[in-house]
């Protein structure tokens, strides 16, 4: 029976201070992840093996807790520059998320149109959502252009952190904001609707890499920022697995509860149950004895 | 969306089949903003430690972080306060007859000035307005309309009522209790039509400053509330019962779909329970179900169902029983209870004759319940 990488890389040093990324950390941080997970010894070729230079790539990134708990530019953009050096045209590589005001509040720049990157949201002029639901399963929701149409491949860039009602949120929840109405899909602790939303065409058919942010991960009374149960873990985890990159990122989330002497996600009643329904729905592996973990620092 | 397009895709919900209001009016307002939100604080919730709050104004009871909106996307926690988006931020506003609410017990042949913003607290897979009910505010043009503009402008096209409708009226609460003051103080009349979503405190206060409620009753059984509503039917019922036994007006509307809630047997369990509880003078409408939003696979509800379930509830002893969106159909009159009289005659949202005198039947002076002045 085949198993899923998961990739763990620690930077130590790598938020040298509140608001700072070191760029140099960061950078070995990608190469080594890149290169482990996808087993080439140059991380060019470990990215060709997931994209084409053909491929334009969206990198849905989750600015929702902006500016405390989000994935800033400068994490972002470097990956997006290690895209553009295997030949995909910055121009056909989009950061996004739902709203240009929570990229704005994030630090990004907006940007559409030229050469450079795109980097925009949903509710930009010309990109929007379709005017008939896409309905598959318990889902029926208008899907952003932006994933729907204009791109071909799909990064989830997702922070990874503790959440009130799924249990944890990561790399599949981050397509919630893909949808015009993610808050139809909280109840029952998000289950079957994030497995359900990812196994839409758009999401599903698209999705390549799952890059969880856990540079500083929120273990308790998520998705919003708490200083208090924000940890500073200085790590990014790779998959191209998205059941097992979320499975590991609950793993990580229930090792800081406990030793924070939190009660564990089963004890508040707060299983992500969804990353198990996922796995029953074939989209990858949640057993941990299913997933093969790689840890590393540089 | 330009204001031609917001008019358009409302066209295509079926929101502007009423008068349409003319450039004048429509100029008073500035159509067409999407991130201009209300910040208004919500009414019924509490706080909760660490920024969290719980929502108090329907049986979701919604807990949320900071940054965080409720089931009804027009809800948002911020900073450990609760605020309303759409206080003031109307989508939709047209003249439409009361009849089309329907409520057909209250000032008969008259307008309503008809109101909704964006956001519903349920998920109605077969939703007739989801255009606007399924979505956040930012997404649909809206335009600044406070209360006072809006009796002011209900008195300007002779309206004597405001119908609070097309959306969930419940998830803009405050907008809708304020305009309904504001209303009263001007003799104009407030309607409410709502899924009865609503716990009972809110509601409480909303039965004393509006005239009417229409509560659209989805089914009666609880597994179509959890599968096709995403809601619960006890609420609902707890809500009606709360209506019913207030001073003010109540009808209810079954939009019947086939084969999801149209079982005579279901029918017959609801007429009885409305017998019961509430008695035989509620106004009661089946109506036809168009296939719409999420449920497209379904054909229209067929003439001979509704007449069927209509025929059960008056067997059972409901007084006033109607059919909805059949024009010229005999089950949209009202006929006395007594010596079945034709009472008030109706096509589609017309009212062709009117016999009533002073609220009662001609003919054997038997009172008729409603709003008739």
């Amino acid at each position: 029976m085949s198993v899923s990488k998961v990739v763990i890389v620690r930077g130590k040093g790598v938020l040298p201070r509140k608001g700072e990324v070191d760029s140099k950390i960061l950078s070995r941080m990608y190469d080594r992840g890149v290169r482990l997970l996808t087993g080439q010894n140059d991380i060019k070729e470990g990215l060709r093996s997931i994209f084409s230079p053909s491929d334009r790539v969206g990198i849905k990134v989750n600015t929702i807790a902006a500016p405390e708990l989000t994935t800033p530019p400068d994490v972002s953009l470097p990956f997006a520059r290690l895209l553009a050096a295997i030949g995909i045209p910055e121009k056909n590589i989009v950061v996004w998320d739902r709203t240009n005001r929570e990229l704005k509040e994030a630090k990004y720049r907006l940007n559409i149109g030229g050469s450079s990157f795109q980097i925009m949201g949903t509710d930009t002029a010309g990109a929007g959502y379709p005017d008939e639901p896409l309905i598959h399963l318990s889902i029926g929701s208008l899907f952003s252009t932006i994933q729907s149409s204009l791109i071909t491949a799909s990064v989830s860039f997702a922070i990874l952190k503790d959440h009130g009602m799924a249990g944890i949120t990561a790399g599949m929840k981050n397509y919630f904001g893909v949808i015009h109405n993610p808050n139809k899909y909280h109840d029952d602790s998000c289950n079957p609707f994030v497995a359900e939303l990812f196994d839409t065409s758009p999401i599903k058919g698209k999705h390549r890499l799952t890059i969880l942010d856990a540079l500083v991960v929120q273990y308790h009374r998520g998705p919003s920022y708490h200083a208090r149960w924000a940890e500073t873990c200085e790590t990014l985890i790779f998959s191209t697995d998205p059941v097992a990159a979320d499975s590991t990122g609950w793993q990580i989330v229930e090792k800081l509860r406990k030793e924070k002497s939190l009660p564990s996600l089963e004890e508040d009643k707060r299983l992500p149950l969804y990353i198990r329904t996922a796995e029953r729905m074939g989209l990858g592996k949640a057993n941990p004895a299913d997933i093969q973990v790689i840890e590393e620092a540089v | 969306m330009n204001r031609r397009h917001f008019f358009r895709r409302a066209a295509g919900a079926g929101v502007v089949l009423g008068t349409d209001l003319g450039p004048t009016l429509r100029d008073l307002y500035a159509f067409g903003q999407k991130a201009n939100l209300s910040h208004v604080e919500a009414r019924y919730y509490k706080s909760l430690p660490d920024r969290e709050i719980e929502c108090e104004l329907c049986p979701r009871r919604c807990k949320l972080g900071d940054k965080e909106r409720g089931y009804c996307g027009v809800r948002e926690n911020d900073g450990g306060t609760y605020y309303t988006l759409v206080y003031g931020k109307a989508c939709a506003m047209h003249v439409d007859p009361i009849e089309k609410k329907p409520f057909f017990h209250v000032l008969p042949g008259t307008n309503a000035l008809s109101i909704a913003t964006a956001g519903c607290n349920v998920n109605c897979k077969f939703c007739q307005n989801w255009e606007i009910s399924q979505v956040r505010p930012e997404q649909v043009d809206h335009f600044d309309l406070p209360p006072a503009d809006i009796a002011e402008t209900a008195s300007t096209y002779r309206c004597p009522s405001i119908a609070y409708t097309y959306s969930e009226p419940t998830v803009f609460y405050e907008y809708m209790y304020d305009t309904a003051v504001l209303a009263r103080r001007k003799g104009v009349k407030s309607v409410v039509v709502s899924g009865g979503h609503i716990n009972p405190e809110p509601l409480a206060a909303l039965i004393k400053v509006v005239d009417a409620i229409k509560i659209d009753l989805k089914a009666f059984n609880q597994d179509f509330y959890k599968n096709y509503v995403r809601g619960d039917l006890q609420p609902v019922l707890e809500a009606i019962r709360l209506i019913a036994r207030s001073k003010i007006w109540l009808e209810i509307v079954y939009l019947v779909i086939p084969t999801l809630n149209d079982a005579p047997e279901e029918t017959r369990k609801m007429s009885q329970w409305i017998q019961k509880e509430i008695g035989p003078d509620v106004p009661v409408h089946f109506t036809q179900f168009h296939p719409m939003y999420l449920i497209k696979n379904l054909p229209p509800t067929p003439v001979s169902t509704l007449e069927k379930l209509r025929k059960i509830a008056l067997q059972e002893g409901l007084h006033y029983v109607y059919m909805g969106n059949i024009p010229g159909h005999e089950g949209e009159n009202t006929f006395c209870p007594k010596c079945r009289k034709i009472l008030i005659q109706r096509n589609g949202f017309e009212i062709e004759t009117n016999a009533l005198e002073g609220g009662k039947c001609p003919n054997c002076q038997n009172p008729v319940p409603g709003i008739w002045a």
